[in-house]
């Protein structure tokens, strides 16, 4: 459903991406690691479309979609989270949930619904990502782990086929990693997503994923099941004194 | 002839223009900050030497440089009250409070001197070359003009204080760690823009007879120069002086001096949508 | 606490009748001279504020005021065109502007206070298109223009009974907050909202950034070209020194400052302070002595940001906020952020 080909990306004169091509299916469960710099979070964001890739093509479901505003690309069904959360602070937490419900959908019937009825929508996404709040909720009032899953919640709010995660446990204890390993696995079951995730906290992601890309200086240096991946002589060199 | 007129006055012009520019780009440079209120100064800067030489008969030189240090403290004062209190604040706040001084300035010239022009006779004669005509006080400007920016190369890049401006204007974080009290730059980069205010209005004094809306045109020039050469870029703002003298020049002489201003307007508008970083300069890295 | 909620939706209500009657008890004319221009003021700074409050600060709106007041007066001026036409023809030539500016700039991320030096420059833009079109459209440049006088004709906006001014100025403003009321039940003021504070988190929620902020610009735009064909209308007579240009357009952004942009009463309250400490200075030092008001207000303007920098609004929903003092539910297992927004 997703294909990269031969996504390339330069800052100033330096290459973050160089030829970057993998298809992903419907369904599949993804996860993207590679040392700090390897150009992973700069891949979503053109995948996202906040950036803009200096040769390569994005297509998603058959679309090419390269250099597409961000905005659409969202409303075409590619939801994403940030790896530092961005809460709309100024919002409570379901006020939050609601502009992906409002804004990120491509039906746009879903707009003129009332609030009423679509705040009770969002709190069952956030009763998905295990999030309790009431309706007054603000943002600063949650910790980083909460806000992590508000930025998941708010991403499932748009209803996306392909779900993009930047990071969802790292500098979470072990019971909170635990828990949101559980998430996860929920998510998938019950939203039947494909999802890519970045994450440097391998034990979890290889215990969960179905298939991982590795990347190193922006070359995609490695692919296969989580299994392989842990025995490709590159990866290891690479992450060379790292526990797989 | 007519245009060779124009481009050879526009530039002259244009050595006061780099004068004008370079206090605000300065600013922004070291400051980081949109000085809205700098045409106002120099506004100030024209009524001081009319109330020192007219009013008081004090000798014309001597009132100059008497502006050009009232200027200075002038510039100390907007520092610590409007400026140093705001330098955390979001930019949007700090032009806002500049705008509140614009405003405040503009209003106290119009109440103590009236809204009729006022200036300072000097005669000063129209050389000619051939059938070029050159006004003195143009060619005094552009003397001055670059003998003062020359002096500002000079210390920016000879002196310590110099260098450390420059230091804080590249990078404030590195250069507090190398052991700059960015704060004193800022106070001396105030001190300096002021004082560049002052001897931009001594030049502008055989030019025009003040008013108090000026002083809004004047921080409006500045600003059209320094969008075009970049935003603290010094060398951009330079050049950029020198084009829009000739533009405005060519401008006002073939059709009116609104039509030369707003095709200025225009180029500054295209530039700040198109290329924020100026016509000369290089795209920043974020 | 329902008699509370009541009264709280109640006062608009109760305001406006109070100012339906207010020329029945009084009938100085003087007194309504004053209340139309400050509802006009109050009209214009509200209607600036749709922006303002989301961020988006315009320091040009001096120019749409200037196109709404100019258009009028010259298409009736030189083609005898009904100002009410007029009106219409004005707002859409600045919506016209406002899209094409607002367009490029919000495509091409020009935010913040770029923006605002972008919409500067159109004010001065507009100030010498009129000036430099003294002869040929007859604006009368700097020494301005007096709209050709037909005594009283409702077909051609002209009374000179103040009263119906009194009454037009109203409506206007009473339209203006009707629509800050619409905008704020609307998702549109959702979108603005969340721009505001962070675009690229807005984007990626699927906001269409560039059409909210344009078409925001391009409403306020269109109905400050209104409010000076009501203002051209009412004092028949037009300068680009008041009408139009920087000073202008500062003066309805520390209007806004100053009574608060983020709340509905706001930019109304700020509007009637400045337009009453003008007329105060105005009768007790004389017409010579208005600029001293303008220096109070500038230093009121750098006072209030400099001490209030979140706005009046931004203090006071703060002490709201310490007031409501919910108990902070951490319901997620381990600690409390270490302020995440630090």
């Amino acid at each position: 459903m997703l294909e990269l080909s031969n996504v390339t990306k330069n800052f100033g004169g330096l290459c973050v991406l160089k030829r970057v091509s993998f298809t992903l299916g419907e369904g599949e469960f993804v996860g993207l690691i590679g040392p700090n710099g390897s150009g992973k979070t700069t891949l979503f964001n053109i995948i996202a479309g906040s950036l803009h890739p200096d040769g390569g093509k994005v297509t998603f479901s058959g679309r090419d979609i390269t250099g597409f505003p961000p905005n659409k690309i969202c409303r075409l069904g590619i939801a994403r989270t940030f790896q530092i959360p961005r809460p709309i602070k100024t919002m409570s937490v379901v006020e939050n949930v609601m502009l992906g419900i409002f804004f990120g959908r491509k039906n746009s019937t879903d707009a003129s619904r009332s609030s009423r009825e679509v705040r009770q929508e969002a709190f069952e996404y956030l009763n998905l990502t295990g999030l309790q709040v009431d309706e007054w909720t603000m943002p600063h009032e949650l910790t980083a782990a909460a806000l992590r899953r508000l930025e998941l919640a708010r991403a499932l709010a748009t209803k996306p086929q392909l779900l993009l995660v930047d990071e969802f446990m790292s500098g979470l204890n072990a019971s909170e990693v635990l828990e949101a390993s559980a998430i996860l696995k929920r998510i998938r079951r019950e939203k039947k997503i494909t999802i890519i995730w970045i994450e440097h906290v391998m034990e979890s992601l290889m215990n969960l994923v179905e298939r991982v890309i590795v990347l190193n200086y922006g070359e995609l240096i490695a692919e296969g099941k989580p299994a392989e991946i842990s025995k490709d002589k590159r990866v290891i060199e690479v992450y060379l004194g790292e526990d797989l | 002839m007519l245009i060779l007129n124009a481009v050879i006055n526009g530039l002259l012009f244009g050595g006061v223009l780099a004068l004008m520019a370079f206090g605000m780009n300065l600013m922004f440079g070291v400051v980081q900050i949109v000085h809205l209120a700098y045409g106002q100064f120099i506004m100030v800067g024209l009524y001081l030497v009319y109330l020192l030489t007219v009013l008081y008969h004090v000798p014309l030189l001597l009132s100059c440089v008497l502006a050009i240090i009232a200027i200075a403290l002038l510039s100390v004062l907007c520092y610590y009250s409007v400026v140093k209190p705001l330098l955390k604040a979001p930019p949007i706040n700090q032009l806002l409070a500049l705008a509140g001084l614009w405003i405040v300035l503009e209003n106290a010239c119009l109440a103590f001197f009236g809204a009729t022009y006022k200036g300072v006779q000097v005669v000063l004669p129209v050389l000619h070359v051939g059938e070029i005509y050159i006004a003195a006080s143009n060619l005094i400007g552009f003397g001055v003009g670059l003998i003062t920016l020359g002096l500002l190369y000079l210390f920016l890049n000879k002196t310590y204080t110099g260098v450390a401006i420059r230091a804080v204007a590249q990078d404030t974080e590195v250069s507090g760690v190398m052991g700059i009290n960015s704060r004193t730059i800022y106070l001396i980069t105030f001190v300096v823009g002021g004082a560049l205010a002052g001897v931009t209005a001594a030049c502008f004094v055989p030019v025009y007879a003040v008013h108090p809306h000026f002083g809004s045109a004047f921080t409006l020039l500045a600003f059209i120069i320094v969008i075009l050469g970049g935003m603290g870029n010094l060398i951009g703002g330079f050049i950029g002086a020198f084009i829009i003298g000739v533009v405005t020049s060519i401008g006002s002489t073939l059709l009116n001096p609104e039509i030369g201003q707003i095709i200025a307007l225009l180029i500054c508008l295209l530039i700040i949508i198109l290329r924020p970083q100026g016509l000369l300069g290089v795209r920043a890295r974020t | 606490m329902k008699f509370m909620e009541n009264f709280k939706k109640g006062t608009p209500l109760l305001i406006l009748a109070l100012l339906m009657i207010c020329p029945f008890v009084f009938s100085s004319p003087y007194l309504l001279h004053i209340f139309i221009l400050i509802f006009i003021w109050s009209y214009v700074t509200t209607v600036w504020s749709y922006m303002g409050r989301f961020g988006i600060i315009s320091l040009g709106h001096g120019a749409f005021f200037g196109i709404g007041v100019y258009t009028t007066a010259l298409l009736f001026n030189l083609y005898n065109v009904s100002p009410w036409l007029g009106m219409l023809a004005g707002g859409l030539a600045a919506a016209t502007i406002a899209v094409i500016l607002g367009y490029s700039c919000f495509k091409f991320g020009v935010i913040g206070h770029y923006f605002a030096i972008a919409t500067l420059v159109l004010a001065e833009i507009i100030t010498l298109v009129i000036i430099a079109l003294r002869d040929t459209l007859e604006t009368g440049g700097k020494l301005g223009l007096t709209v050709r006088s037909l005594g009283t004709s409702p077909l051609f906006f002209q009374f000179e009974n103040k009263l119906i001014f009194y009454y037009l100025t109203l409506a206007l403003l009473g339209l203006a907050l009707l629509i800050w009321k619409k905008i704020d039940d609307s998702k549109v003021q959702r979108a603005l909202k969340a721009v505001g504070e962070d675009e690229e988190a807005a984007l990626s929620l699927g906001i269409d950034v560039v059409k909210y902020k344009t078409t925001m610009f391009a409403v306020s735009a269109f109905m400050t070209a209104l409010g000076g064909t009501a203002y051209i209308q009412f004092t028949m007579f037009a300068d680009p020194t008041t009408c139009t240009g920087v000073g202008l357009s500062l003066g309805i952004v520390f209007k806004a400052i100053i009574g608060g942009m983020f709340t509905l009463w706001g930019p109304t309250i700020g509007s009637a302070l400045i337009v009453v400490l003008e007329e105060y200075t105005r009768l007790a030092l004389g017409s010579a002595f208005v600029s001293y008001s303008q220096i109070i207000y500038g230093l009121l303007i750098i006072i209030l940001i400099r001490f209030l920098p979140g706005g009046l609004y931004g203090t006071f929903s703060d002490l709201f906020r310490q007031k409501r003092k919910r108990e902070v539910q951490v319901l997620l297992s381990g600690r409390q952020a270490a302020d995440p927004y630090k």
